[in-house]
């Protein structure tokens, strides 16, 4: 199947656009743009909000502060315990571990399902896709009691460690996805060159791979820096709450009495997501895409 | 811990294979035994109890509640951690909401903190699950406490916790807001839930602030209210004590309060958070009936005014308060250093250095002596605690009985159907006997 | 699932005897691939066994307890299955999840299939209308936005200033209001159809320009070519978001869970099955039942997810066949 227009294909959409009236577009243009403003309201009111004292908060429906206070963000680094730079350098710690073991490991599998064949691959293939849908409360207390009796609670393991044995199943799947699209002819020819399956692996397909690579790290990123559940689990030690866990502490014990602080530490926690997707939108826009073709 | 992000899969998971299998099945028969722990930190598991001198040790300490309260108590282990250089002290510290949860898992995953706060609620099913251990046979000086105190803690002639300090459930009143809006603050010595709803809906009238923030989820008010009608929450045998009328009676009360204005709305109730959000924090409600008198410093102090403590309504016709221990102290069973906990406990318990910087933020403190002396040094909001005791003490009825088995799920029950009554979706009747059913499958009644 | 689907009796990974009785040809290359993907494989096994099914058989195990989390199991048989058919708060739980799948899903397939079908007509500005609305779809599941969402949704939030300004006055907070709290959810999961759209997009790019052409040729019009090109071509990819969805829909917990402080609440009306299975165990101290609320969650899952699989044949075309 062709993955990319031809010339005469995207010449063909331009003529189309060009026939299409001018003030037909425009109002597409305009319903576009309102859709994306509504949508991205409440975010830039959280950002406008972070900067407004804590009492306008609530009688300004505004985007722009007419009272700047940008001493809500020095209030709320130091609100809790640890400066707030602690808790991102936890949960960087726990995201730099995940993205390692997804990398490897979801790539190790998708190697096999992708391009080797082996007896039950058929049924391990359907177990692999299964547990993507595996809901994680279905196992958290096995878990944990497993965790523990390997001195694990408290440490950063339970939630690194399961990336390096695959656990992230979705990935898997994603490479599958994106190896198959890849034509068979380049490993044929190394194989025949005497390539055993670790080089074809590591030198072919992996560099191939790039792109859904860049997607599996940025997505886990992004998963593992906004998961909450395994967090709270695992992580009891006031001292390796990540973000996530600050942010609950903080709405718990500060309360209505500083919303601006809390905007503003709640805006923190999302930059690292925003500016991994303004710098791999293209990579995640593509990944995302390759998962849904067959 | 970023050793493991480097680490090398293959090693790490024959490891975690070769452990796992082990342990699940010790961990399924409830076998406690942590000798395969490789990275928990204590230097020599299972000698440091012989010899409590000099081996250095490290136990955990377990607690909830506010920022205050966590600066206090990391003060607190900082002198401790100076008399005895050998003993670290590691905090671990939540809100109220996730504390449970979070003592469940720990404690069934064998990493249960060494020392930890209970709650009247929980402490009962800790101690029958064999998770606490008895403090008379550990070095703890329990012989200053307040006996009426101790008894709180004890099961079966086992002292398994030692209350912390005593509270009692009250009304909290804002006097200012009393005088802006010119109404008389009503008189707490005979008054009645008449009295204070038309003292509510006055204030409300006058201006933009609320009369009183009630609330009909939290179960010592009704405790009161029961007690007061010469019935009970829990019998002494661990059953329910009370009609479904009663019941029924204090919540169309609580909800009279909310129909007339008196109130906020229902839903601008469900969002007070905590006692920091809460409408007389901030100013914003002339009284509050969902608190504790351990509660007033932090109160005030967030509404940065003087606020007043006031009797609970009726109690004039037939008394119903009671002194109930704030918090317990408790020490696991699944510690390895027995001793050094018993030294903590005993440090936070009956030393005046402890009791200092916490005051009475959990508590009036339950050792007398050490009670004595601290009183003078209170600031006045904490002084108008230790004086509204005193004053209400004479007066109280008995104190009621221990909780039984499962009353920590009470509190969950009692909010949800407090809800279905803020939006009219049941009856007060229909609730009071939904209530009554759920409660006697929690209790296991 | 896991469960439905036996092996059968597949070769242990390193076992040298289970291939010679197969036939003699294929055995040697095949057991030298075997060996080479059961290598590649390996650390998945291992995870699948320690974390993924190694956990589920021992929750299988815990779920014919009365496993306390503080004291040792005791067998009770089937118990817990039996007080789940006269739990209403389960049965709510479960109104609950349903009605957020069943009103959530088709909201965000419709909005995202819409809105890949504008996009996908050449506008200009396609990669900036493509990242703004894909960017909620990233933030949608954080405690962050979990909080946003709670204080937009107040009685003084965002949403009633703005209702406000159009002369709505004394409006209740929709997050602690039993009858609009899921609601909010609802808007919260609609909110990010970003991801699915991106996958429509994709699909869209798919379909030769040919067919259109052909079917502009036999005068069919834009609904016309709708209908009898883009749909049928795109069924394969909206039964794959389909799937995806319902799953994720059915997993919700972190925003229930923030939004409604822990409790489900007001009155259980964002009691999602998730959020009851935690309470039950990690909040009653109840990990047995708990363990059986987690098996049935599973069925339930692997029910659906074949129904679906089964309808898909009915509707879902793959073109190349």
């Amino acid at each position: 199947m062709a993955t990319t227009e031809t010339a005469l294909q995207a010449a063909a959409r331009d003529a189309e656009r060009r026939r299409r009236s001018r003030p037909k577009r425009l109002l597409m243009h305009l319903g576009l743009i309102a859709l994306g403003l509504t949508m991205l309201y409440p975010l830039l009111w959280m950002l406008s909000s972070s900067f407004k004292p804590t009492e306008l908060i609530f009688k300004e429906p505004g985007l722009w502060p007419t009272e700047f206070e940008p001493g809500n963000y020095v209030e709320g680094w130091t609100a809790l315990r640890n400066p707030f730079h602690h808790y991102i350098v936890n949960s960087l710690i726990i995201v730099a571990g995940a993205v390692l073991g997804n990398l490897l490991a979801c790539s190790l599998a998708a190697y096999a399902f992708a391009r080797l064949n082996f007896t039950g691959k058929k049924a391990f293939f359907a177990i692999m896709l299964g547990s993507i849908m595996l809901p994680v409360h279905v196992v958290i207390v096995p878990q944990y009691i497993l965790f523990s009796n390997l001195g694990w609670i408290n440490t950063f393991y339970p939630l690194i460690v399961p990336k390096f044995l695959a656990v992230d199943a979705f990935f898997i799947f994603l490479m599958v996805q994106f190896i198959r699209g890849l034509p068979r002819e380049l490993d044929d020819s190394a194989r025949i060159d005497g390539c055993g399956h670790f080089r074809i692996y590591w030198r072919i397909i992996m560099p191939l791979c790039t792109p859904a690579l860049a997607t599996t790290a940025i997505f886990t990123f992004i998963w593992t820096w906004n998961d909450f559940f395994s967090q709270l689990v695992f992580l009891t030690d006031p001292d390796l709450a990540t973000v996530p866990l600050a942010l609950r502490q903080f709405v718990d014990s500060q309360g209505e009495t500083s919303w601006g602080p809390l905007f503003a530490m709640s805006v923190v926690a999302l930059g690292p997501v925003f500016g991994f997707f303004l710098a791999g939108q293209r990579y995640l826009v593509r990944g995302i895409a390759t998962t849904g073709i067959k | 811990m970023t050793r493991s992000s480097r680490g090398r899969p293959r090693r790490a998971a024959a490891l975690l294979a070769m452990l796992s299998t082990v342990t699940l099945v010790a961990a399924a028969c409830g076998g406690d035994d942590d000798d395969t722990d490789p990275a928990a930190g204590d230097p020599s598991p299972g000698e440091a109890t012989d010899d409590a001198g000099d081996e250095p040790v490290e136990i955990r300490f377990s607690w909830w509640g506010s920022d205050s309260r966590h600066e206090q108590t990391q003060q607190i282990i900082e002198v401790f951690q100076e008399e005895y250089p050998h003993i670290t002290v590691v905090p671990d510290y939540t809100d109220w909401e996730s504390y449970w949860d979070r003592l469940a898992t720990a404690t069934a995953g064998g990493d249960s903190p060494d020392v930890m706060t209970q709650e009247e609620r929980y402490m009962t099913d800790y101690a029958n699950r064999g998770q606490l251990l008895d403090l008379n046979e550990l070095p703890v000086d329990l012989s200053g406490i307040d006996p009426l105190a101790l008894g709180g803690g004890q099961i079966d002639g086992a002292q398994y916790a030692v209350a912390t300090g005593v509270n009692a459930f009250t009304v909290i009143a804002d006097p200012q807001a009393f005088e802006d809006a010119g109404v008389q603050m009503p008189d707490d010595s005979t008054w009645t839930w008449e009295d204070l709803a038309d003292a509510a809906a006055q204030v409300t009238e006058s201006g933009d602030l609320f009369g009183i923030q009630p609330d009909g989820s939290n179960e010592a008010g009704f405790k009161i209210y029961a007690r007061q009608h010469g019935q009970e929450l829990y019998n002494p045998d661990g059953t329910l004590g009370f009609e479904a009328e009663t019941l029924a009676e204090w919540w169309e009360i609580q909800l009279g309060l909310i129909k007339s204005g008196a109130a906020p709305s229902p839903t601008e109730l469900l969002e007070v958070e905590g006692p920091d959000t809460s409408y007389i924090a901030t100013n914003r409600s002339a009284m509050a009936t969902a608190y504790w008198t351990n509660q007033l410093g932090a109160l005030s102090g967030t509404a940065q005014r003087e606020l007043a403590l006031l009797r609970y309504p009726g109690e004039a016709e037939g008394p119903g308060m009671y002194f109930k221990p704030a918090m317990f102290y408790s020490i696991s069973s699944q510690t390895e250093h027995p001793e050094e906990a018993a030294l903590f406990v005993d440090f936070l318990l009956n030393d005046v250095r402890a009791a200092e910087i916490m005051l009475t933020d959990r508590g009036l403190p339950a050792n007398l002596a050490v009670r004595e002396q601290i009183l003078p040094q209170l600031p006045e909001t904490e002084t108008q605690v230790a004086e509204f005791m005193a004053e209400i003490g004479p007066d109280l009825a008995d104190p009621p009985p221990p909780p039984p088995n499962g009353a920590g799920e009470i509190p969950a029950i009692l909010t949800r159907l407090w809800e279905e009554l803020l939006f009219e979706r049941m009856t007060p009747q229909q609730a009071a006997e939904q209530f009554i059913s759920e409660a006697n499958t929690a209790i296991g009644g | 699932m896991v469960s439905t689907k036996p092996v059968s009796a597949p070769p242990a990974p390193g076992d040298s005897t289970a291939t010679p009785t197969r036939r003699r040809g294929k055995s040697v290359l095949q057991k030298r691939e075997n060996r080479a993907a059961y290598l590649f494989l390996a650390p998945w096994f291992l995870g699948l066994a320690l974390i993924t099914i190694g956990p589920i058989v021992a929750s299988l195990v815990l779920s014919f307890t009365d496993y306390s989390l503080l004291e040792s199991p005791n067998w009770i048989g089937f118990e817990n299955f039996e007080r789940m058919l006269d739990d209403p708060r389960l049965h709510n739980s479960l109104r609950v999840t349903f009605t957020y799948v069943f009103v959530s899903v088709p909201f965000v397939l419709a909005l995202a299939l819409a809105l890949a079908m504008v996009l996908d007509r050449g506008l200009r500005g396609l990669p900036f209308y493509r990242s703004v609305y894909y960017l909620p779809s990233l933030l949608g599941g954080s405690v962050a936005i979990a909080i946003l969402w709670k204080i937009v949704f107040g009685t003084n939030g965002l949403v009633n200033q703005v209702l406000g300004l159009f002369g709505l006055e004394d409006l209740p907070g929709w997050v602690g209001h039993p009858d609009y709290a899921l609601s909010t959810l609802i808007v919260l999961n609609v909110w990010t159809f970003g991801s699915p759209m991106i996958i429509f997009l994709a699909g869209l790019r798919q379909i030769p320009q040919m067919y259109y052409e052909a079917a502009a040729v036999d005068g069919a019009g834009s609904m016309r070519r709708f209908l009898s090109v883009t749909l049928p071509l795109l069924t394969p990819i909206i039964f794959f978001n389909l799937i995806l969805e319902t799953i994720k829909a059915f997993q919700t917990f972190s925003q229930a869970f923030i939004v409604s402080g822990g409790t489900g609440g007001p009155a259980d009306s964002t009691m999602f099955y998730t959020l009851y299975l935690y309470l039950r165990g990690f909040g009653a101290f109840d990990m047995g039942y708990a363990s059986a609320l987690a098996w049935f969650l599973l069925m339930i899952i692997a029910g659906l997810t074949a129904v679906n699989f089964i309808a898909s044949r009915f509707w879902v075309h793959y073109g190349d066949d």
